[in-house]
């Protein structure tokens, strides 16, 4: 396997994350789009950490990523249910003011 | 002893606290208020008590004062001094008034309690007396004109509003603001004459004046109508019209006898004792500016007018009240011919002698206005013809009234013929030497004639002979003692004898009952301020107090300094008018005696001799009728038409709608720069501007997160492109 199809692999989930954040209306699936970019960046360093450092740096960050990835989405979810306990809904269109 | 603040002001701030309080509680707690008006006053009878102990038995000197001041505010700055001292000013002189006002309002408040109980505005009238007499306790104890004024003016008030006090009565109100406005008069000469001092020697305190007369700062002239007059002189007339309108001398007079409106206790304590005796004080005070102005001619003639004058006009009065009113303005007339004539001392102890048997005669009017009551129309009878006989219903009052009697009547060991024979003494001796004097001198003795005979004519009237309205009589309640009704009545007649203010019979030392000259302690206390004295004087801070133990005695000099030739002179004089007074009393009284008593001379036959006369004093001489008709129909109405025809027809007119016309073209000018360039341009434009920003931020701004997602994207890409790329 080249670095390229790693770096393709990495790209397509970055865009696939991307698309997922500006098509759905969901909040969860836009949160789960945010999860895909994470993963993405996570693929990116260990690729890059494979083919050009030898030691392990970027594959603690990509731990670190994955953990902060979890803590997001904790935070994340807990905003929406907030929200969705003041709009009695979870579409992003109904999100366009800052207070109630 | 010492004398610190916290000893003299509440003399002036017991009343003033009951007025205070009282006010605000008189509705529904009216005993209350009573009760703490009344022992107010009686804590500054013994505050001033304390006060005239020292100052007459402990110090016995004419020189014993006591002058402290602060500052009530200090504006000056950039050369120019605007301060404005204030202060407390004790003498021998204000001892002695404050000793009289306290007592005198003292027992005034306690016969109210008796005379105003049943009145259905009882307790108001004491909020009133409580701050009247705060008033002139302030005045008494001021050091300087400013102070004075404004107490003066708040005496003013309340005799405006107690003379006003039964508003329903017809007339009251009318009376009231006649002598609201008749004193204003003179009060705005008085303010004047402060505003002349303050201007020349640059404070108004009593001690700076007689500082700069002594040292001659008050000769200068200033130009008045493009006539020059001595600042003295003019600062004279000045607060000697204040004295004119305030003690209701000639030709001011006119607003006393319509003071008797008010209720008898308030008669009694305003516009008999105190308050019209404030008038005598100040110029008392302010004599030595008098004798500088070159005044005291003009002062002697306008008493020895106001003394006669009144004293006629009482003769043909039928209200008992009115003779009172009549007697009180022609006794102030007495006190301003003393200070004409340079009598100082005597001129102070007739305030003295008078504020205290005219309080008694006031009260005694009024307990016999309350006992006779008219079934029939439900009010009081104050007229003389309908009384008679009352001797026997109202011993107490009786014996009151005849002690004050006697005593206005200058009747030999009472204390008014002490007093009033020394002013007629020495109005003998002024007109011995100079001949402008005559005039005074013999009206003052004319008056002292017929002072004795209405005043008996009136006792007659009322207290003897057979009652002449049966039905009243009967009705009169039998008088018993009560310590609110007579026992004031004849505490104050007690006062009345001769020996409390002099030794000796005739008051000038010659016939002398007490050997010792001590007994002459208001001769020697009281004294004309030599100015010399007070060019050192300093006053100390209020919050200090004062210790000053003066022991050196005066000793009474009865020749007043004068050579023994003089004195002989002089001497000869005052025995002359004595025995001239003496006479002139008893004849009053003998004919008074003929005509209402023994009936032998018919008072009516005089009456229809010289019915033009009659009619002339019945009507008061027609000032009233000069000032209302004359004066002010025939030249301040015209003179106001003219007025209000100017400020219509031609201010009115031409300036105001002239301006009106200017500022109409003005606005139609600025509606069209308002409406074109300002509003279309300005406003609006500005407006448009803010919208097509509007519509720019609008878009970007829609609240829309995927949209702004999408931007962030375009920025970042857009960044990131713009370098090399890495790999």
């Amino acid at each position: 396997m080249s670095l390229i199809s790693y770096i393709s692999i990495s790209l397509i989930l970055f865009i696939c994350g991307l698309v997922v954040i500006l098509a759905r209306k969901n909040i969860i699936g836009m949160l789960l789009g945010v999860e895909l970019i994470l993963n993405a960046s996570a693929l990116n360093f260990v690729t890059f950490t494979k083919y050009f450092n030898s030691n392990i740096d970027g594959h603690i960050f990509s731990l670190f990523i994955i953990l902060v990835a979890a803590a997001e989405a904790a935070v994340g979810l807990a905003i929406v249910i907030r929200f969705f306990q003041v709009r009695e809904s979870i579409h992003i269109d109904s999100a366009t003011q800052l207070q109630s | 002893m010492t004398y610190s603040i916290a000893s003299i002001l509440p003399i002036v701030l017991l009343p003033f606290f009951a007025f205070a309080v009282n006010s605000f509680i008189v509705k529904r707690f009216t005993t209350l208020s009573v009760i703490l008006s009344c022992s107010a006053i009686f804590g500054s009878f013994l505050f001033a008590a304390r006060i005239f102990g020292d100052f007459v038995f402990g110090k016995y000197n004419s020189d014993y004062y006591i002058h402290k001041t602060f500052t009530w505010f200090d504006i000056s700055g950039g050369g120019l001094t605007f301060k404005v001292p204030m202060g407390i000013y004790i003498d021998n002189m204000a001892a002695i008034m404050l000793l009289m006002v306290t007592g005198v309002a003292f027992l005034i408040h306690l016969f109210s309690t008796f005379y105003m109980h049943d009145d259905k505005r009882y307790g108001r009238f004491f909020v009133y007396l409580s701050l009247f007499t705060s008033a002139m306790l302030g005045l008494v104890l001021s050091d300087n004109l400013l102070s004075v004024f404004i107490f003066w003016e708040i005496m003013g008030f309340c005799s405006y509003s107690l003379i006003g006090f039964y508003y329903e009565k017809e007339g009251a109100g009318n009376a009231s603001i006649k002598a609201f406005m008749t004193t204003r008069v003179g009060d705005v000469f008085f303010l004047l004459g402060i505003v002349a001092l303050w201007t020349t020697v640059g404070s108004v305190t009593f001690v700076d004046i007689y500082k700069a007369i002594a040292t001659g700062g008050l000769k200068d002239s200033i130009l008045i109508f493009g006539i020059g007059v001595p600042v003295a002189t003019l600062a004279a007339f000045s607060i000697f019209m204040g004295t004119v309108g305030k003690s209701a001398q000639f030709p001011l007079q006119v607003w006393l006898p319509d003071a008797m409106f008010g209720p008898t206790p308030c008669s009694a304590l305003i516009h008999a004792a105190t308050m019209v005796a404030a008038g005598v004080y100040l110029s008392l005070r302010m004599f030595p500016l008098m004798e500088l102005g070159g005044l005291l001619p003009i002062i002697a003639y306008v008493g020895g007018i106001t003394a006669l004058g009144a004293a006629t006009i009482a003769l043909v009065q039928t209200d008992i009240k009115a003779v009172l009113a009549f007697s009180t303005i022609s006794q102030l007339g007495y006190m301003v011919l003393g200070i004409g004539v340079g009598a100082y001392n005597p001129a102070f102890m007739h305030l003295i002698t008078h504020a205290v048997f005219k309080a008694c005669l006031f009260l005694a009017a009024g307990s016999v206005i309350h006992s006779l009551h008219d079934h029939h129309t439900h009010t009081h009878v104050q007229e003389m013809p309908r009384m008679g006989g009352l001797r026997k219903k109202l011993p107490y009052t009786f014996l009151a009234m005849l002690f004050c009697t006697l005593a206005i009547a200058g009747v030999p060991l009472f204390s008014g013929f002490v007093s009033k024979d020394r002013i007629l003494g020495d109005a003998l001796v002024m007109a011995s030497s100079s001949k402008l004097y005559w005039a005074p001198a013999v009206m003052g003795f004319i008056g002292a004639f017929l002072t004795p005979f209405y005043m008996f004519r009136m006792i007659f009237l009322t207290f003897f002979g057979e009652p002449r309205d049966k039905d009243l009589y009967e009705h009169a309640h039998h008088e018993h003692i009560q310590f609110n009704s007579n026992v004031p009545l004849l505490i104050l007649s007690v006062f009345t004898f001769g020996v409390w203010f002099s030794g000796s019979l005739e008051g000038q030392g010659i016939v002398k009952v007490f050997p010792e000259s001590k007994y002459e302690w208001f001769q020697v206390l009281v004294e004309k301020p030599e100015l010399n004295k007070f060019i050192g004087r300093t006053s100390t801070a209020i919050s200090e107090p004062e210790s000053k133990e003066f022991i050196e005695h005066s000793h009474y000099d009865p020749n007043h300094g004068m050579s023994e030739e003089e004195a002989h002179h002089v001497h000869h004089l005052h025995h002359l008018g004595a025995i001239a007074s003496i006479i002139i009393a008893f004849s009053g009284i003998f004919l008074a005696y003929l005509m209402y008593v023994a009936f032998k001379v018919n008072p009516g036959w005089w009456t229809n001799a010289f019915s033009g006369w009659t009619k002339a004093l019945k009507n008061k001489y027609y000032f009233d009728n000069f000032y209302i008709d004359g004066l002010i129909k025939k030249l301040m109405l015209p003179f106001n038409n003219f007025l209000s025809w100017f400020d219509m027809g031609v201010y009115d007119r031409i300036a105001i709608d002239g301006w009106a016309k200017v500022n109409q073209w003005l606005y139609s000018v600025s509606r069209w720069f308002d409406n074109l360039i300002i509003d279309s341009v300005l406003v609006d434009g500005s407006g448009v501007s803010v919208r097509f920003f509007n519509i720019i931020m609008r878009t970007i701004q829609n609240g829309r997160i995927q949209f702004y997602f999408i931007v962030l994207i375009v920025v970042l890409v857009s960044y990131l492109l713009s370098f090399k790329p890495v790999i």
